[in-house]
């Protein structure tokens, strides 16, 4: 029981953080086609915007010392104005360019600011602590779990809540929505394109900040390698997800989160290093009974 | 003369006046007695025979790839097992099945077995990835690549995991690499005129299109895949033995950016284009490389910050891709006709 | 003034031209249908004026403002509303979504909720409907949707790209009576793509007669509905062509 349940919340966390890093990409490609390659370097960004650029071995924070009430809005802020940047300063530049260009670029801008990141910190992984107590332990359903995970657990759902209540319920969500369906139909009907594009980006920039507070509080690290398979598993999840389907991200990445978890518990030990390996293979091997995705709407129109 | 015959030797001249300059920059830098120069010349022909590999199959279909440097991977490590010393290989990657832990290869069949295997994981693999449409192809790229990461970096008895294998023989120099890559542009630019070259390339503009005129799309792409995989093998077999150490990270993320970068610089769309990327790149890196190392000037010691290369040609690529998205050569072959650039014969619009 | 004033469009498709120098104006409060076979240029026509397809040259002119080049948004903006072939319904929104989604270009919040009080009464289905996702819909419906979304941007001009396309003839009728009840109600200008010249001259209106992206024909539908010209437009014998207007 106390295993099982322990489990439920190691899945219900890590799905979490890979739910809102393929919510983060899904929408971009939703409303502009584009596999946004440098997302997990936003991550990265985020995490090492809480501490002052050194190379020293330890971190001295930055935006980490201020107060959580001064600090959560200050990184979201963060990670939603690089991406607002780099979408005005590359992106909007590629808008009439093939799929595969913007995804390029991406991957170039990725490429940038992770060796700037490099040039600004220096290559070793450093300790961070930001917000300690939030590993203390509980009690729950037989299972010890850190208060962090439930924290994790608790803040993904509320994202997840905020920003699809957003996407429902305001202007902004709605014609966003109009446009991952039919950008120019929404365009014909007055619906501003930049307005649109640079609010997803801010949007998926926060997002990307989200997942760096919760993974630098979990892990104790600053990393520059961090945002990277971060990145890759919530690729996957939107591949998986049907490609630009919201829904179908958040679900894929829980469904990956799960994965993991019971691969990690269940491989036997000698296999559990290559367990990310397993992982993709098995998602590969998923795709390919399903090519357009395990929860792809039938309605959906092929936009690849 | 006929004008098909004629644009025929056209698309031949390309190969052989890409060989010719290949020669001609080799002879000049090996000429010049300068190591360090002729070594940076064996390494910018090890990244044609990359890149070139990467434009048979990326150039012609059109899909992307990022986990081609897992391709390289392996065929570096099969190269190694094949040809490092069994009292080494005993105490450095005991895990090694009997007949490959007692193997004692020349160095060219191992190249060429290192190319075969990564053919043949390429051929397992795109028949799995190939399956999906373009980008989400490209994104199972990556997860190869992962996966191929994955493994290498942790199968210690198998590979050394993250700790390098060393004790490659060094026999690769600008001589060695020259002629790989010479027979790599030329297999690139057989396949690229052959019928299923051709019909990939009809697919490049437009998936739906193609394959509704009852192209084989996924027969093509699967079949220059594997082409592709084999010459990425042999690139890998080469800086294996160039470098002397291999470790599964120097076949990662970083590789595969600088790949692509070469191949978008130059032009994805032609053979040329992707000759002519890892030229101008490897100079450029090179270049910066110096920078990086500094220089004396008087009495102070003048240096740009490290990593400043990766961001200068990532900034490069994006610049580019901005300016001109069909890279330096414009998707043009360079062949020999009274004018000097000709476009190629591609595929007409409806 | 003329409320829509097109002077040498032409628009080209890389190597093919879909537009060929193409002149004309539109009176305001006129209805005006745009014939002719296939590949002579209709749709292209109306995308160019829409500012979804990109003009060679030429010059778009609404109340005095120019159009070409402005970007669809803009174009929207200024009171022109496109229904584009094949309805292109925001499938995954619900049915009262795609009717708001126009709206956002509009300040007069109370007007807004009269006017979708308007389209309900006009089309009763829809109000029905409201809340289910408009894929749902049925083609006659889904015409009748994306005609009320292009109402609710409360459009000075709209066009609309063969409305019949896939409709039974007796639901066609249904949306050409709400159309011409619509145009009356709101002044509006209309531009229609109509393939069936019989459905045009019935309905009542000018007609423009299009071929090769050329206009090879002009005048009162009911009259030039039944021309040789129209005949010429299909069978391609442009001697015979007159300007009727």
């Amino acid at each position: 029981m106390g295993s099982v349940s322990q489990l439920f919340f190691d899945a219900a966390s890590l799905g979490g953080i890979y739910a809102l890093a393929a919510l983060g990409i899904a929408l971009i490609f939703g409303v502009m086609n584009l596999v946004n390659f440098a997302h997990g370097e936003y991550i990265t960004f985020c995490v090492f915007a809480l501490i002052i650029p050194s190379t020293d071995a330890t971190a001295h924070l930055l935006l980490g010392r201020a107060p959580a009430i001064v600090l959560v809005p200050a990184i979201l802020m963060v990670g939603g104005g690089l991406a607002v940047m780099s979408e005005a300063l590359i992106f909007r530049r590629l808008r009439n360019a093939t799929p595969v260009t913007m995804m390029i670029a991406s991957f170039a801008l990725g490429f940038v600011l992770r060796y700037a990141l490099l040039a600004a910190y220096g290559g070793r992984p450093k300790a961070i602590s930001l917000w300690p107590g939030l590993n203390t332990p509980v009690e729950l359903l037989g299972a010890s779990v850190p208060l962090l995970q439930l924290i994790v657990i608790g803040i993904t759902v509320a994202i997840l809540g905020v920003l699809f209540g957003l996407l429902k319920h305001t202007r902004l969500g709605l014609e966003m929505r109009a446009a991952a369906e039919n950008f120019t139909m929404a365009r014909m009907l007055g619906v501003k394109a930049n307005r649109v594009i640079t609010g997803a980006f801010a949007i998926s920039g926060a997002l990307a900040a989200a997942v760096a507070l919760i993974l630098v509080t979990q892990t104790g690290v600053a990393d520059v390698r961090m945002g990277g398979p971060v990145m890759l598993v919530a690729f996957i999840a939107t591949v998986i997800g049907g490609m630009g389907s919201l829904p179908g991200a958040v679900a894929a990445g829980f469904l990956l989160g799960a994965a993991s978890v019971i691969l990690q518990a269940f491989l036997p030990l000698e296999a559990r290093p290559f367990r990310d390996a397993f992982l993709y293979s098995l998602v590969i091997g998923c795709l390919l009974l399903r090519p357009q995705g395990l929860f792809a709407l039938s309605g959906a129109k092929p936009r690849v | 003369m006929h004008t098909h015959t004629q644009t025929r030797l056209r698309s031949y001249s390309t190969p052989l006046l890409l060989s010719l300059s290949l020669l001609a920059l080799t002879v000049l830098a090996v000429g010049l007695g300068d190591k360090a120069l002729a070594r940076a010349m064996a390494e910018m022909l090890i990244r044609v025979t990359l890149v070139v590999a990467l434009w048979i199959f990326v150039g012609n279909s059109g899909v992307i790839s990022f986990g081609h440097a897992g391709y390289m991977c392996i065929g570096a490590y099969m190269s190694a097992w094949l040809t490092l010393k069994p009292t080494m290989k005993a105490l450095l990657l005991p895990g090694l099945p009997d007949w490959l832990a007692q193997a004692q290869w020349p160095v060219f069949p191992a190249a060429l077995a290192g190319g075969t295997l990564a053919a043949a994981v390429g051929l397992l693999s795109g028949a799995a990835i190939l399956r999906l449409s373009g980008i989400a192809a490209s994104i199972a790229t990556f997860a190869f690549l992962a996966i191929v990461n994955t493994v290498y970096s942790n199968w210690e008895d198998v590979t050394g995991a993250t700790s390098s294998v060393v004790g490659l023989p060094r026999y690769v120099d600008a001589w060695v690499a020259l002629a790989w890559s010479v027979a790599a542009i030329l297999v690139a630019s057989l396949y690229a005129n052959s019928g299923s070259g051709l019909a990939l390339r009809a697919t490049r503009e437009d998936e739906v299109a193609a394959q509704s005129s009852g192209i084989d799309m996924y027969r093509h792409r699967l079949l220059s895949l594997v082409i592709s995989a084999f010459f990425t093998g042999v690139a890998g077999a080469l800086l294996g033995h160039f470098i002397g150490v291999l470790n599964p990270d120097s076949f990662y993320l970083g590789l595969t950016f600088i790949a692509l970068a070469m191949l978008v610089v130059g032009g994805i769309g032609s053979l040329t284009g992707a000759v002519a990327g890892v030229v101008v790149l490897s100079v450029a890196i090179e270049v910066l490389v110096r920078l990086e190392q500094g220089f004396d000037l008087g009495d102070a010691h003048l240096a740009i910050p490290n990593g400043t290369q990766e961001i200068v040609i990532g900034m490069a690529m994006i610049v580019i891709l901005i300016l001109r998205p069909s890279g330096l050569t414009g998707g043009r072959e360079w062949t020999l006709s009274r004018r000097l650039f000709q476009t190629k014969g591609r595929p007409k619009q409806a | 003034m003329s409320k829509l004033a097109i002077h040498d469009l032409t628009v080209r498709y890389g190597k093919l031209t879909a537009l060929d120098d193409v002149s004309f104006t539109v009176q305001e409060g006129a209805r005006v249908f745009i014939s002719g076979p296939n590949g002579a240029g209709k749709s292209s026509l109306l995308k160019a004026i829409a500012g979804v397809a990109t003009t060679a040259h030429g010059r778009i002119e609404m109340d005095g403002d120019i159009l070409s080049g402005a970007s669809p948004e803009a174009i929207a903006r200024k009171g022109l509303s496109m229904v584009p072939e094949g309805r292109e319904v925001f499938g995954q929104l619900s049915i009262e979504e795609n009717l708001l989604i126009g709206t956002g270009i509009r300040r007069d919040k109370t007007a807004i909720a009269e006017d979708l009080q308007d389209i309900y009464s006009a089309f009763p289905i829809l109000a029905e409907r409201r809340h289910a996702s408009a894929g749902a819909l049925s083609g006659g419906q889904q015409q009748m949707l994306v005609i009320g979304r292009a109402l609710m941007t409360n459009p000075k001009l709209m066009m609309i790209d063969e409305p019949s396309l896939g409709l039974a003839p007796k639901i066609v009728d249904q949306v050409y009576d709400t159309l011409v009840e619509l145009q009356a109600l709101k002044g509006l200008t209309l531009l229609i793509v109509e393939q069936s010249s019989a459905r045009a001259a019935r309905v009542g209106g000018r007609m423009i007669l299009m071929r090769g992206g050329r206009i090879v024909g002009d005048g009162d539908a009911a009259v030039i509905g039944n021309e040789d010209s129209l005949r010429d437009a299909y069978f391609g014998n442009a001697n015979h062509v007159k300007e009727v207007s």
